[in-house]
């Protein structure tokens, strides 16, 4: 309990810092802020520079300006977007449900094909599959994502005639069309990760089969598969847990790329549109999401270990 | 044995000693039973070769629009045309070039930045390891595409600065590297003989420490180059590095999104580069992690 409230504090303080270095990010922008806000370059007069200045508070001091920005992010309030004038935070909310779906729904295709597959190939030790599943698994480190997702468009295009989404379908309208539009962007994200959660599983469980514990289970008597799976496989998940969850900013980075090249209107989505459209009200609070989201995940793989293994007391 | 004696026995300078000894008896043996390195070393040998070669071994220029665009791979052209009519073949052997070059500068930037933030972290311990771990970990509480999006974003988007930016991202992962080690032997005789001789501290860091953490900085460089080259080819291919017409794999796979289903080939093509090229990395970063870091088992 003392350590979930230390790790709520760093957190918090962990995100300070990410706020305070986006903060920097953007007054380090070349250019003229006002120049980008209002699209003109040199038709402005100076009075008039100085009134948008004071309208948006940006001649204060940038002290006075960081703290204002943090507190009315406290508050919920992320700014107005250059482009739309609409708020922030209500355009990063209604967008942060299908990042969500997309990246859960790949971890979770990704245990389910990746946990029993490794958990097979444990079951011989032979140096052969040991390469095999070794290259597979660097091989899933090594394909970019964006190329898996094109390779899977014109496959999917030439053999079933299946296109990208024009008009994306949330998933609380229809969720079987919202499936099958989100099966090939899961894939896409999924099949790398997947081979790597292989390697990792293999190769742990061998570690683990090869303990006192196990063998003691088989001498008792007790069948393959419940040493395998109660005994081997739960004291297995540690490292495994440890990949995933290193992998996280791997999955959450692929998102960003996967959402554009399908079209997903995702946290990406709009962090690559606002970086086009040099939205920085949206930029900024889209990378402070991502902060929250990656530094919560992280948070949660850390709980799991706790789950896993009852001798992991954090103090 | 006196408490000097007793570290002297355990000192890392022996036993790096020792390791090296046995290393060369069976260099020749471990290589043998480690294939992934020479896979891996054979792809990364075939791709610096063509970087370093473009000029020869590329059949035309790589900016030149001469035949007809989107021509299916031929005599003529090994891999054909892009959309633009310029030879796919030379295009690809050039973007050897840009990756490696991306690649290689950007982990030095983030080996510099982060091995020596590290180093003097665990050197100095207290408040100046406080601050700068404190600082890369701000760094890790974002996802590294994320991070360099924003990075280049602001910069302007180019190839300089998506090299800076990817720099950045992955520095914490160097400094997490280095300050564990030099936790471990900052304390220990020879550290403090070095500094009783009176040998100011940057040389004592240069001269006694860091050899004795560039095994595992050795290890982490070959594989922060494979994600290094992974996240330009992002960057690129998001429009947020390489600028056209430069030839680099990530934008010429952007570029051929529009045409993929005319013609796959220029689609394909680029990003098995790309893998090949990530693939022979981090083969090779792997094999030497079990020969440099008998420890860390992958396996």
């Amino acid at each position: 309990m003392r350590y979930l409230l230390r790790r709520l504090l760093w957190m918090g303080a962990a995100l300070l810092g990410v706020s305070a270095l986006i903060f920097i990010l953007v007054r380090l922008l070349p250019g003229n802020i006002i120049d980008i806000i209002a699209g003109t370059e040199g038709q402005l007069s100076r009075s008039q520079r100085l009134e948008i200045l004071h309208s948006f508070g940006l001649d204060r001091p940038w002290p006075v300006q960081y703290a204002l920005w943090v507190w009315s992010m406290l508050h919920g309030n992320f700014g107005w977007s250059f482009r739309t004038s609409q708020p922030v935070a209500g355009l990063l909310v209604s967008r942060l449900p299908t990042t969500v779906e997309l990246a859960a729904l790949t971890v979770a295709l990704v245990t389910l094909v990746g946990l029993p597959l490794g958990i097979l190939a444990s079951i011989t030790r032979s140096a052969r599959l040991k390469l095999a599943v070794q290259i597979v698994g660097l091989l899933g480190l090594s394909i970019p994502n964006f190329w898996i997702a094109i390779v899977l468009i014109i496959v999917a295009s030439f053999a079933f005639h299946w296109l990208p989404a024009l008009i994306f379908v949330p998933p609380w309208q229809d969720p079987w069309v919202n499936l099958q539009q989100m099966f090939l962007p899961i894939l896409s994200l999924a099949l790398g990760l997947a081979a790597v959660v292989v390697r990792m599983t293999r190769s742990s469980m061998l570690e683990v089969l090869g303990q006192e514990y196990v063998k003691v289970a088989r001498a008792k008597g007790l069948g393959s598969r419940v040493v395998l799976l109660r005994h081997a496989l739960r004291n297995a998940l540690i490292p495994i847990v440890t990949v995933l969850g290193l992998q996280m900013g791997f999955l959450l980075g692929g998102v960003v790329i996967t959402e554009q090249i399908f079209g997903l209107p995702g946290l990406g989505w709009t962090l690559l549109n606002g970086v086009y459209q040099r939205d920085y009200p949206v930029v900024q609070g889209a990378v402070m999401l991502f902060a929250i989201t990656f530094v919560v995940t992280n948070l949660i793989v850390d709980l799991i270990y706790t789950t896993l293994d009852p001798r992991i007391r954090y103090e | 044995m006196s408490r000097v004696e007793a570290e002297l026995q355990e000192s890392p300078g022996r036993s790096f000693a020792r390791v090296r000894a046995r290393r060369s008896v069976g260099l020749g043996r471990l290589l043998q039973r480690s294939p992934v390195v020479i896979i891996g070393g054979t792809l990364i040998i075939v791709v610096v070769l063509l970087a370093l070669g473009a000029q020869i071994i590329a059949p035309q220029s790589p900016v030149s629009q001469t035949a007809p665009p989107l021509l299916r791979p031929g005599h003529e052209h090994l891999a054909g045309t892009d959309e633009l009519g310029r030879d796919e073949f030379s295009r690809l052997i050039y973007g050897a070039r840009v990756s490696l070059y991306v690649g290689v500068l950007a982990v030095s930037i983030a080996l510099a930045l982060g091995a020596t933030s590290g180093i003097i972290a665990g050197f100095y311990g207290g408040w100046v390891d406080n601050i700068l771990m404190r600082t890369m970990d701000i760094l890790f509480s974002l996802p590294a595409i994320v991070l360099a999006i924003a990075i280049t974003s602001i910069l302007k988007p180019s190839l300089t600065n998506a090299m800076i930016a990817i720099g950045i991202v992955y520095a914490p992962t160097f400094a997490r590297i280095a300050r564990g080690p030099t936790l471990a032997i900052v304390n220990l005789a020879y550290i403090e003989a070095a500094r009783a001789v009176g040998i100011p501290n940057w040389k004592i860091m240069l001269r006694h420490v860091l050899p004795n953490v560039s095994a595992p900085l050795i290890v982490q460089t070959t594989v922060s180059l494979s994600t290094a080259i992974l996240t330009e080819a992002a960057l690129s291919f998001l429009g947020l590095g390489t600028q056209p017409p430069t030839a680099s794999w990530g934008l010429m796979l952007s570029a051929a999104r529009q045409y993929m289903l005319i013609d796959p080939w220029i689609a394909v093509l680029p990003g098995a580069a790309i893998a090949l090229t990530v693939l022979g990395f981090n083969l090779l970063g792997d094999g030497l992690r079990d020969l440099l870091d008998p420890r860390i088992r992958t396996m």
